[in-house]
C-alpha cells in the first residue's frame, strides 16, 4: 500500500512539472475558460451530494423511529 | 432499473463527450482593428485552437469582408505560430458605401482545420468620401470554396471559448425543472380527480427537487455568467422568471405546511399547484421575447436556432437533457420511497 | 350553470361592502396615506421611478382590498350561498365585483398621485385602458389566491406570498404598457402584443379559476 501510494506520488512529482512546463502557454485550456465548465460541473455534483446527504439524514432518522417501535 | 442505467450512461456520455471534443478553430481578435482608405497595413489574427504552421496542401487563406458582395483577401501571409499570423493588406481607395466607415468581419480559411469566422472584426476609415469608381480590390478576390472542418468539434464562439460545453450541463438543469415540475402538476392533477394520499407525496416529492435543480441551474448559470457576461446577475430575464419560479415552489410549501388537515392540505396545495404552474408557462415563454435578453432565444428566436446549436452539439445536447432528467427522478424516486415509509412509520397514510 | 344568480351576488357585494364601510375606507386611506409619504419624502420621480411607484401603490392597495373578499363571511353563511349558487357563478361574482373595486382604487391613486406629483402621463385613453385590464387580472389572481389562502388561518402574508410570483409576469407588462403611455400622443407605439399577452394570461387564469374553484369551496 505505502509502495504504491509512494508510487503515485511520485509520478505526480514527475509528471505536473512536466506537464505545466510543456503546456505552460495554456495550462488546461485556461485562456478557454475550461475552469467555468469544471466549475459549473462541480457545483452541480455538489447540489446533489448535498441533497443526497439530506436525504441519508431523513433515512437514519426514520430507522432510529423504527428501532424505537420495535 | 433500465432507466436509472441509461441515465448514467447518458451522463457519463454527456460529461466525457462534453470535455473531449474539441472546439473548431477560431479568431480571438485582429490587431490593429482600425484601418485607413488607402493604406497598407499588416494587420495580426490570433487564433484560437489553431494550427497555422502545420504544412497544408494549398496555402492558408485571410479575407476582411464586409457582406457577400465586397470582400478584402490579404495579398501576403506571414505564419508567426501556430496561433498567429500576420496578414498584409492593400487597402482600397474607397468605401463600397457612402459612410465614414464600415465594419468588416475576419475570414481565416484553413485546408484542414476549415474557416473561422470574428464578426465586426475590424474598422475601416475613410476620411473623405472619393469620387469616381468602386475600387476593384472590393471584387477582385471573391470569398470562394471556403473548407470545411472535417471531424467531430464544437463551434468556436468569442466570448464563450471552450464555456460553450456548459450547455450540456447547465442547460439540462432547466429542462429537469420543468420535467419535474410538470410531474408534479400532474399528480396535482390526479390528486383533485381522486383524493388519494400517494398522489399528493408524488407532487411534493416532484416539487421539491424540482426546485433542487432550479437552484442548481441558477448557481451553475451564475457562475457562468460572471466569466462571459461579467456579473453573476444581470437581471436577465429568464434569471428573473426561474426565479419566480423558484418563488412560486417555496411559497407552495409554506401553503402545505400552513394547514393541520392533511386532505385539506393536499387538496389546497394541488389547487395552487395547477393555479400557479399555468401562470409560470406564460412566464416562461411569452415573456423572455419580450424582454432583451442575453440567453440565445431572446427577442422572438426560437430558442437555439440553426447558428446556436450545430449537429455536433446536437448529439451531445439531447442525450444530455434526457440523461440528466433520468437522473432528476432517479432522485425524486428514493425521495419518494423513503417518504412513504416515514408516512407509514408514522401512521399518516 | 345557473347564471341566475349572478347579478343577485353581485348585488349582496355591493350591500356587503357598503355595510362594511370601515374596510373600504381603510384602503381608500391606504391608498391616500401611502401616495403622501411619496408627498412628504418629497420625491420628484423620473417617469421609470413614477410608473415603479404608481404600481407598487396599486399591487399592495389590491392585495389589502381583496383579500377581505372571502373571510368577511361566516362559514355558515357560505355554506348556504354554496346550497343557493354554482360555485363558478359565485367566484364570477366576486371577480367582477374585485375587478370593478380595483378599478375605483385605480382611478384613486391615479388622481392622488397626479395631484402630488406631476404625472407623466400622456395618453389618457391608453393608461386607462391599461388600468382597467390591470383591474381584471389582479382581481382574477387575487380572488382566487385568497380564496386559497381563507382556508388556511393566516391571511394577508399568505395571500402576498402566494400571489406575488403569480401576478409577477402580469406586474411586469403592466408597467410596459404604461411607461407606453407616457410617449407624446403623435408617436406610434407598440402596445398590441403586450395586451395580447395580458388577455391571453387572464384567458387562462379565467379557465383555471372556473376549473378549479370548486375543488376549492368543497369542504
Amino acid at each position: 500500500m505505502a509502495r504504491t501510494i509512494l508510487t503515485f506520488v511520485l509520478w505526480l512529482g514527475l509528471s505536473l512539472p512536466a506537464a505545466f512546463a510543456e503546456g505552460n502557454r495554456d495550462f488546461m485550456r485556461e485562456t478557454g475558460k475550461i475552469y467555468v465548465v469544471v466549475a459549473t460541473l462541480v457545483v452541480i455534483f455538489l447540489g446533489i451530494v448535498g441533497y443526497l446527504v439530506r436525504l441519508e439524514r431523513k433515512l437514519t432518522q426514520l430507522e432510529h423511529l423504527k428501532k424505537n417501535d420495535a | 432499473m433500465w432507466w436509472k442505467i441509461t441515465s448514467v450512461v447518458l451522463v457519463l456520455y454527456t460529461i466525457i463527450a462534453g470535455f473531449l471534443v474539441p472546439l473548431k478553430s477560431g479568431i480571438e481578435r485582429v490587431e490593429p482593428n482600425v484601418a485607413q482608405t488607402g493604406e497598407q497595413v499588416s494587420i495580426r489574427f490570433f487564433g484560437y485552437n489553431t494550427f497555422f504552421t502545420r504544412p497544408t496542401e494549398t496555402p492558408v487563406r485571410v479575407w476582411l469582408y464586409y457582406n457577400d458582395q465586397y470582400a478584402l483577401r490579404a495579398q501576403a501571409i506571414r505564419l508567426i505560430n501556430d496561433t498567429i499570423l500576420e496578414a498584409t493588406f492593400q487597402m482600397p481607395t474607397n468605401l463600397p458605401e457612402e459612410k465614414s466607415f464600415v465594419l468588416l468581419n475576419a475570414l481565416v480559411d484553413h485546408p484542414t482545420a476549415g474557416a473561422s469566422l470574428l464578426p465586426i472584426a475590424l474598422t475601416l476609415r475613410q476620411t473623405k468620401v472619393s469620387e469616381g469608381s468602386l475600387d476593384s480590390a472590393w471584387t477582385i478576390h471573391p470569398v470562394d470554396n471556403l473548407h470545411l472542418q472535417k471531424g467531430f468539434s464544437f463551434p468556436y464562439q468569442n466570448i464563450l471559448y471552450e464555456t460553450i460545453r456548459n450547455t450540456y450541463f447547465h442547460v439540462p438543469m432547466w429542462f429537469v425543472l420543468l420535467f419535474l415540475l410538470a410531474a408534479s402538476v400532474w399528480y396535482s392533477i390526479k390528486y383533485l380527480q381522486q383524493p388519494e394520499a400517494d398522489y399528493d407525496r408524488c407532487a411534493a416529492t416532484y416539487a421539491e427537487v424540482g426546485i433542487l435543480f432550479g437552484l442548481l441551474g441558477l448557481t451553475s448559470g451564475m457562475v457562468w455568467a460572471n466569466y462571459t457576461w461579467g456579473k453573476p446577475w444581470s437581471n436577465d430575464i429568464k434569471q428573473l422568471m426561474t426565479a419566480v419560479a423558484l418563488l412560486i415552489y417555496f411559497a407552495y410549501f409554506i401553503l402545505r405546511g400552513s394547514f393541520s388537515d392533511p386532505e385539506k392540505s393536499a387538496r389546497l396545495a394541488a389547487v395552487y399547484n395547477i393555479f400557479a404552474f399555468a401562470s409560470l408557462l406564460p412566464l416562461l415563454y411569452i415573456l423572455p421575447r419580450m424582454f432583451d435578453s442575453l440567453h440565445p432565444g431572446a427577442t422572438g428566436n426560437p430558442a437555439f436556432g440553426t447558428q446556436d446549436l450545430d449537429n455536433t452539439m446536437r448529439a451531445v445536447f439531447y442525450p444530455a437533457i434526457i440523461g440528466w432528467t433520468l437522473l432528476g427522478f432517479w432522485i425524486a424516486d428514493l425521495r419518494l420511497r423513503l417518504q412513504r415509509l416515514k408516512d407509514k412509520a408514522l401512521g399518516v397514510d | 350553470m345557473n347564471w341566475r344568480n349572478l347579478l343577485p351576488l353581485l348585488h349582496k357585494e355591493m350591500v356587503l361592502e357598503w355595510r362594511q364601510r370601515y374596510a373600504l375606507s381603510g384602503i381608500v386611506l391606504y391608498v391616500v396615506s401611502m401616495v403622501f409619504v411619496i408627498y412628504i419624502a418629497s420625491v420628484k420621480p423620473t417617469p421609470p421611478m413614477w410608473n415603479t411607484l404608481f404600481w407598487l401603490i396599486i399591487l399592495f392597495a389590491s392585495i389589502n382590498a381583496v383579500v377581505k373578499s372571502f373571510v368577511r363571511e361566516s362559514g355558515a353563511r357560505q355554506l348556504y350561498y354554496y346550497q343557493l349558487a354554482d360555485p363558478a357563478v359565485l367566484v364570477l361574482a366576486k371577480v367582477l365585483y374585485n375587478a370593478f373595486l380595483l378599478l375605483m382604487l385605480g382611478g384613486l391613486a391615479t388622481v392622488a398621485f397626479a395631484l402630488v406629483t406631476s404625472s407623466p402621463v400622456q395618453r389618457w385613453s391608453l393608461f386607462t385602458g391599461t388600468l382597467a385590464l390591470g383591474s381584471v387580472s389582479f382581481s382574477i389572481a387575487f380572488t382566487f389566491i385568497s380564496a386559497i389562502a381563507a382556508k388556511a388561518d393566516q391571511n394577508a402574508t399568505l395571500v402576498a406570498i402566494l400571489s406575488f410570483p403569480v401576478v409577477l409576469p402580469i406586474l411586469l407588462t403592466l408597467m410596459r404598457l404604461s411607461a407606453a403611455c407616457f410617449t407624446p400622443a403623435g408617436m406610434p407605439v407598440e402596445t398590441w402584443p403586450d395586451v395580447r399577452n395580458l388577455l391571453a394570461v387572464d384567458a387562462i387564469l379565467v379557465a383555471l379559476v372556473f376549473v378549479l374553484f370548486p375543488y376549492i369551496w368543497r369542504d
